[in-house]
Order: structure tokens, then C-alpha cells, then sequence
């Protein structure tokens, strides 16, 4: 595996279909078109200490997904010390995409899946060099 | 009468990796379908980032933590800011995940839906004892 220069980190929270939607987008960032550019991590792999982990962190441009306002992505990204370079909330995606409303946490439908398409969108928009 | 306590669900994130995936959607099951009634969600990332609710449901009920590899991230992460879980498993004991498909690391298969299923029911089963064993 390429090391790669962007890392997309999801909250995955269990109990809302929008953690279920960052893992989706995180998917379609990671494993698809963009997979040789993009990376993810596991969020409590980091917030356990693991230095293999944190050490790539800070050597990457970093962008999290959070389902909710409680942004525990964001914020144990940035409690273990490395700059978020972009911050989504799913919520504030939906809001701009009304139609794209997830079915719930076990399977978010075809509406989700386009959400997560929404959310990689605007973070690729961002990113771009 | 005495209400038999409810039983938190811990599952691990576990991104990247089919285990992880696995102990997510097995634990979404149990805890929407099989025993709705008798368990809880623990969302770990709320849990590790200080989600008080989160850490003092676990201070003072069972729990199971349910991880998707030897890393063992939430058990020991329950543990360290609550209390030990009642029963930790670990899916590396369930079942080799050299055969599973990249896909599998995001969504469940055919291949590993058998599985999901087994670790599912066993979950049930040990909120079943741990509920019962309260009594």
C-alpha cells in the first residue's frame, strides 16, 4: 500500500444512521476512485495511543466526518495534538441536500449512499492541491 | 418488582478492517432487532472522546465490548475510563479474516453474513446470562 498524503477519518458513531454515512463516504473516498490518494485510520485505534498511528496522523492532511455536534472525530484528532486540515458535519451536508436523507443505522438506502457522494464531494472540492 | 438491568454494547469502529465491520453490524442486530429491549448503544467514539453519559452508564451497568481485532480498543478503552466490561470479545477467537474480501472491510457479504449472524446470537446470549446472573 502507497503511503498516501490524505487521510478521511469517520466517527462511525453506532447509534445514528449519519455515522453510518461517514463510513460510507469514507468507503467511497478510500476503496474506489480515489484510493490512491486517500486513507483512513481507526478512530479508537488513536485515541488508545497507538504511535504507529499518530506519527502518520501528523504527517498527513487530516479531514473528518462527524454524524453529530458532539464531532468526536474532531475532536480526538485534535486532543491527541494534529490539525484538522477540513471538518464535515453530515447533518450540514443533508441540510444543503434535503433529498438525501439516510434510511437508518443498519442500511442507509440508496438516499444515504448518494448523501456519502455528497460528502465526498465537497471534502474533494476542498482538497484539492 | 425489580427490573433486571439493561446491558451496554460496546463495539469497536474498527475502520479498515472486516472485523471491525463484522462487530459493527453484529452488534446493530442485537441491539435493534434481537434484544431491543434488554441492551443499549455505547457509541465508543462518544465514550473515548468523554461522553459522560457514555462513562457513567458503563460504571454502573454490565457491558460487552465487542472488537474486531487483538487490538482490543474498546475493551480496553472501557475499561480505562469506566470500569472492566462483564464479558470482552474478541473476533479473532470467531474466525480468520485472511479469506474475507476488501469489500468486507465496509460491507457485510455473503461470505461473512454466517458469521455475523453466529457472533450476533452469542451476544444475545451473554446479555441473556449476564441479565440473569443479576438477579
Amino acid at each position: 500500500m502507497s503511503d498516501a498524503k490524505k487521510i478521511v477519518i469517520p466517527c462511525s458513531g453506532i447509534g445514528k444512521a449519519f455515522g453510518t454515512v461517514a463510513r460510507e463516504a469514507t468507503y467511497q473516498l478510500t476503496e474506489t476512485d480515489y484510493q490512491n490518494e486517500w486513507r483512513t485510520m481507526c478512530l479508537p485505534l488513536l485515541v488508545a495511543g497507538d504511535t504507529e498511528a499518530i506519527d502518520l496522523l501528523k504527517q498527513s492532511n487530516v479531514y473528518t466526518i462527524d454524524g453529530c455536534p458532539k464531532k468526536c472525530a474532531t475532536l480526538s484528532v485534535e486532543r491527541i495534538g494534529v490539525n484538522v486540515a477540513m471538518e464535515v458535519m453530515v447533518p450540514k451536508v443533508l441540510a444543503q441536500n434535503t433529498d438525501h436523507k439516510p434510511d437508518n443505522v443498519f442500511c442507509i438506502g440508496p438516499n444515504g449512499v448518494l448523501l456519502a457522494k455528497d460528502i465526498v464531494n465537497k471534502i474533494l472540492k476542498n482538497g484539492s492541491d | 418488582m425489580s427490573e433486571l438491568p439493561k446491558v451496554g454494547i460496546i463495539s469497536c469502529s474498527g475502520e479498515d478492517c472486516p472485523g471491525g465491520n463484522i462487530s459493527r453490524e453484529a452488534t446493530l442486530r442485537v441491539l435493534h432487532d434481537i434484544r431491543p429491549e434488554e441492551t443499549v448503544t455505547i457509541c465508543l467514539p462518544l465514550f473515548l472522546a468523554g461522553g459522560e453519559g457514555e462513562r457513567g452508564f458503563a460504571k454502573r451497568f454490565p457491558t460487552i465490548t465487542v472488537d474486531g481485532c487483538g487490538k482490543l480498543c474498546a475493551a480496553i478503552g472501557t475499561a480505562r475510563f469506566s470500569s472492566k466490561p462483564t464479558v470482552e470479545i474478541n473476533l479473532e477467537d470467531y474466525a480468520d479474516f485472511s479469506s474475507l474480501k476488501t469489500e468486507e472491510k465496509w460491507h457485510i457479504q455473503e461470505s461473512s453474513s454466517n458469521l455475523v449472524a453466529k457472533l450476533a446470537a452469542d451476544i444475545a446470549n451473554l446479555v441473556d446470562e449476564i441479565r440473569s446472573n443479576s438477579e
